[in-house]
């Protein structure tokens, strides 16, 4: 089918017969712009039938103000955040925001303004400031860094959000605002300085006259702000809607199911398409009998489609397969799993397991790795330690598992790409788009959907581009790539398996003289030097740490939390080890420890430690068979940048027959200079609880014959309703900072106090996750 | 070979394999993509419908064992969010990536029908459907505050 084949009439009575339900019309791709239909949960780019305000704003004439948001919502909440950030400065009225996903395409063809390219003020300690978001490059690719680009950081990861847009999207808010008022100001022969605003109504005060935004937003687009370098934005002590609890501005559309995941597109002609990935990594297509299945209902077409390109897919080996398409996606998926495929395997790869690979990292402790610090003498100091205590630990792969499997909806035309999905980095794949299809990026549009959770980029796997390169065989016909559960699996990326050595030597008081920490994880991982890195977090007057890896072929990625919840758990693991070996309490240990420090931030963490102690009753008798155990996150506590820090106290009780249940959580949060949406941080904290919980207790995947075995529900576990603990206190406290965000790595403290409440009720002590493999009765 | 049934209160005939799950006509053919897929072996629940009331993971029921019942999905509860389930989600900001939330609130609803004072315990015997944002701490409030909000209303739900 040609592009040319829907007629506006199709596209009409297509549109027009299936009221309630989401098929996205489109006419030819030139003027497929014009032509998407655009329904009620839908979140991508329109263009405005009206001028913008600026490139983040726009008014309409009934007061409606729709802000662009150029990050994912996939649960964190971005969306209501950023577009809260915008009308604090705009001083509009919050229940006219109508958030609206920034365009791709036009960040390709336009620059950022020069006014929103520096940060005010002096970094992250300054309340009035902007923090220091780091630039890093400004690669238009947007995989690194912060582009130059029209809605610069399209990148939806490393809780950055609001952390890296926070002073450019006040700067828009204002900016906006400032030109309305130069309007009205216009308007009525008056001086600017005798307007003011607020909830979309100006006023000039010495006569009284009013009107509102959407009356003079048309006046505005065309009135240029004289002197933008000079916008101020308000510092956390003026925010009037930053810091106040919103509900996220999604969820009425999340409880009636109009929503528009990436899976819910719907073309007028579009074919389904259900693949079938080597599931060995790096592996590929050797033969396919397309013809065994060519008589199947509904099917139309194979395609093999070979091992993405890594440099245009993030860098990330998967394996090559064979996509089925057909006119439904049940059609194209029973086809394809009754199709013959032969597969060339990379033997080295097929021989891998989780034995042989933890084998190797484990082994890799005792070589060279890359020294991360080295204060004072270690050596020396074990020479003359009292006692030496010495554990070593691991954790498995993790996936992230969203609950929205892979997918992507393309339609290649002879000069245009569209793509339909939920996508943390559209940037990249605007990028991959042209990569592959070789048409410019300037005519390259994502359609950006809600995404069914993230939790580390999730929604930047190789779906888009194995959906392009299917499409792209396809020219003409919208191709809705599906993966099933467990291709999802084979399609995602990994936390690395990981191992540590952990060893310190204690005074004749229980105190750490040195510690050597040794970690090791795939060479590919990203976070390696979490938690460990620039000084101990934890003082030891002799302090080593090094990194150490092995080339492994599993495709190792950012899930949530990166680096820091496999050493945040090898981390505080060992502080309850140490404190139980000195004979110490386990909060009084560490909070000696941080005191010792000359860690930038050690009053807040001390305040977190004493915070989440008190709220928890700590050291107050619990009945037989329940213990306490705390535990401190960190992301920044090194540095004088951007941190966030939290405490936790976790009361866990086990059953004699070994059934373990968080039964509360106390939780002491470091609000830095103040939180743009505090119910939206709530919520990603209780989230996060249950998510580490999950990690400790029951989720793993091993490898075995060079593929991974757990690949769906049945046996990767997710924790329901009846794991979450009945009882969750969340206190936060000011610091003298900005926040480094908190969507991902808050809660890691779960994973060490369970294990520790397993050792304090059972006796026990278990080094290596999930727990699910031990035995955790006791008489 | 046509198979009937109603679905949101509107009669279809649809024309599938019989085997099809319910999940892809409701999805594919009906175009009612409120209800979601996630698993494809009934584990998870984000499939979750009624059929002639009863929950039931539609990723893994065949179409002909719906013929001549009567479906209801999400969009089949209001179109409005006034349902009682769905204003208490709304009212305690359950959501967040909101992809499992359909099936969660479709089994909600059934559970209220048995139980239309649940206690934590029946919640948690009940309610086996997954939420990867774990968002469980707010659904077992929102569900308490569905419950309030149907025995106020006169207990129908």
């Amino acid at each position: 089918m040609s592009d040319l084949d829907i007629s506006r009439r199709d596209f009409l009575s297509t549109a027009a017969t299936t009221t309630g339900a989401l098929v996205v019309g489109f006419w030819v791709p030139s003027r497929a712009e014009a032509q998407i239909i655009h329904p009620e949960g839908a979140a991508w780019a329109v263009e405005p039938g009206m001028d913008e305000v600026n490139a983040w704003v726009v008014v309409a004439p009934d007061e409606t103000v729709t802000v662009r948001i150029a990050q994912t919502e996939l649960g964190q909440g971005v969306w209501t955040s950023n577009a809260m950030i915008v009308a604090d400065e705009l001083q509009c009225d919050w229940s006219k925001v109508r958030p609206q996903y920034a365009s791709a395409n036009r960040d390709g063809r336009e620059m950022a303004p020069a006014w929103t390219l520096k940060a005010p003020g002096n970094g992250a300690q300054d309340p009035n400031g902007g923090g220091e978001p780091e630039f890093g490059d400004r690669n238009r690719r947007g995989v690194t860094g912060i582009p130059d680009t029209l809605y610069r950081r399209m990148r939806t990861n490393a809780a950055a959000s609001v952390k890296d847009g926070r002073y450019y999207l006040q700067l828009a808010g204002a900016e906006a605002r400032e030109r309305l008022l130069l309007a009205a100001a216009k308007m009525w022969g008056v001086p600017v300085e005798q307007v003011t605003s607020k909830n979309s109504v100006i006023t000039h005060g010495l006569t009284g006259r009013t009107t509102t935004y959407g009356k003079v937003a048309s006046l505005a687009a065309h009135t240029p702000h004289p002197n933008p370098e000079n916008i101020r934005i308000k510092p956390p002590s003026e925010w009037t809607l930053m810091g106040t609890e919103q509900k996220n501005l999604d969820v009425p559309i999340k409880v009636t199911g109009k929503a528009v995941y990436g899976i819910d597109i719907n073309l007028p002609g579009m074919k389904w398409a259900a693949i079938k990935s080597c599931p060995v990594y790096g592996g590929t297509v050797k033969i396919y009998d397309f013809e065994r299945i060519r008589k199947e209902p509904g099917v139309i077409s194979a395609v093999a489609f070979p091992i993405p390109n890594p440099a245009l897919i993030r860098g990330r080996i998967f394996g090559g397969g064979v996509a089925v398409i057909a006119d439904s996606w049940y059609q194209a998926k029973t086809a394809v799993e009754k199709m013959p495929i032969a597969w060339d395997m990379p033997p080295q790869n097929a021989v891998r397991n989780t034995a042989n690979i933890r084998a190797e990292l484990l082994a890799s402790l005792d070589k060279p790795g890359k020294v991360g610090v080295n204060t004072g003498d270690c050596d020396a100091a074990f020479s003359r330690a009292a006692k030496i205590v010495e554990a070593t630990y691991t954790v498995p792969y993790l996936p992230r598992a969203r609950m929205e499997p892979g997918n992507a909806t393309v339609l290649v035309g002879d000069n245009r790409v569209d793509v339909w999905l939920g996508d943390q980095s559209p940037q990249e794949t605007r990028y991959s788009a042209s990569q592959i299809t070789g048409i410019p990026e300037s005519n390259v549009y994502i359609h950006l959907c809600h995404l069914g959770g993230g939790y580390g980029r999730n929604g930047n796997g190789p779906q888009a581009e194995q959906a392009i390169y299917i499409a792209n065989q396809n020219r003409g016909t919208p191709i809705h790539l599906l993966w099933t559960r467990e291709e999802d699996f084979i399609n995602t990326t990994y936390r690395s398996i990981g191992v540590a050595r952990l060893k310190a030597a204690l005074d004749a008081d229980g105190w750490p003289v040195a510690m050597e920490v040794r970690t090791a994880t795939d060479a590919e991982a990203p976070g390696t030097t979490a938690a460990f890195d620039v000084a101990a977090r934890y003082f030891a007057p002799n302090y080593r740490f090094s990194y150490h890896s092995a080339r492994i072929h599993v495709p190792v990625g950012t899930r949530r939390g990166v680096g820091a919840p496999a050493q945040h758990f090898y981390r505080e693991s060992f502080m309850d080890e140490l404190a139980h070996a000195a004979g110490k309490d386990p909060y009084l240990y560490r909070r000696e420890l941080v005191a010792r420090t000359n860690l930038p931030y050690k009053a807040d963490i001390i305040r977190a430690l004493d915070m989440a102690a008190e709220m928890s009753g700590w050291g107050k008798p619990l009945p037989k068979g329940w213990a306490r155990a705390i535990g401190f996150e960190e992301r920044g506590a090194e540095t004088g940048s951007h941190a966030t820090l939290s405490a936790m106290v976790h009361t866990v009780s086990i059953s004699k027959d070994g059934k373990v249940r968080l039964e509360r959580v106390d939780v002491a949060h470091d609000e830095g200079f103040g939180l743009v949406n505090p119910l939206s941080v709530k919520k990603q904290i209780e989230g996060q609880i249950v998510w580490f919980y999950n990690d400790v207790m029951h989720q793993e995947c091993n490898v075995e014959d060079g593929h991974v075995v757990e690949n769906n529900f049945d046996r990767f576990p997710l924790s329901r309703i009846h794991e979450d603990p009945p009882e969750i206190n969340i206190r936060f406290f000011k610091s003298g900072h900005w926040l480094d965000g908190m969507g991902h790595d808050r809660a890691t403290s779960i994973q060490s106090a369970v294990c520790d409440a397993v050792f304090q009720i059972t006796g026990k002590r278990y080094r290596d996750l999930p727990l699910r493999n031990h035995d955790l009765t006791w008489a | 070979m046509a198979i009937d049934l109603t679905v949101n209160g509107v009669r279809h005939s649809v024309d599938v394999s019989p085997d099809t799950p319910l999940l892809w006509v409701v999805r594919d053919t009906l175009k009612l993509t409120g209800t979601k897929f996630s698993c494809g072996i009934a584990q998870c629940g984000a499939c979750t419908l009624h059929v002639d009331g009863r929950p039931v993971r539609s990723c893994s029921l065949p179409v002909s064992a719906a013929a001549g019942k009567t479906v209801t999905t999400i969009e089949g509860l209001s179109t409005d969010g006034s349902h009682p389930v769905q204003a208490a989600w709304v009212e305690l900001d359950v959501p967040q990536c909101g992809y499992c939330q359909s099936g969660m609130i479709m089994s909600v609803v059934a559970l209220l029908k048995r139980h239309p004072k649940p206690t934590d315990a029946d919640i948690d015997a009940e309610i086996t459907n997954a939420c990867r944002c774990s968002t469980y701490h707010r659904i077992r409030q929102a569900i308490h505050l569905a419950a309030a909000k149907v025995t106020a209303a006169g207990g129908k739900i």
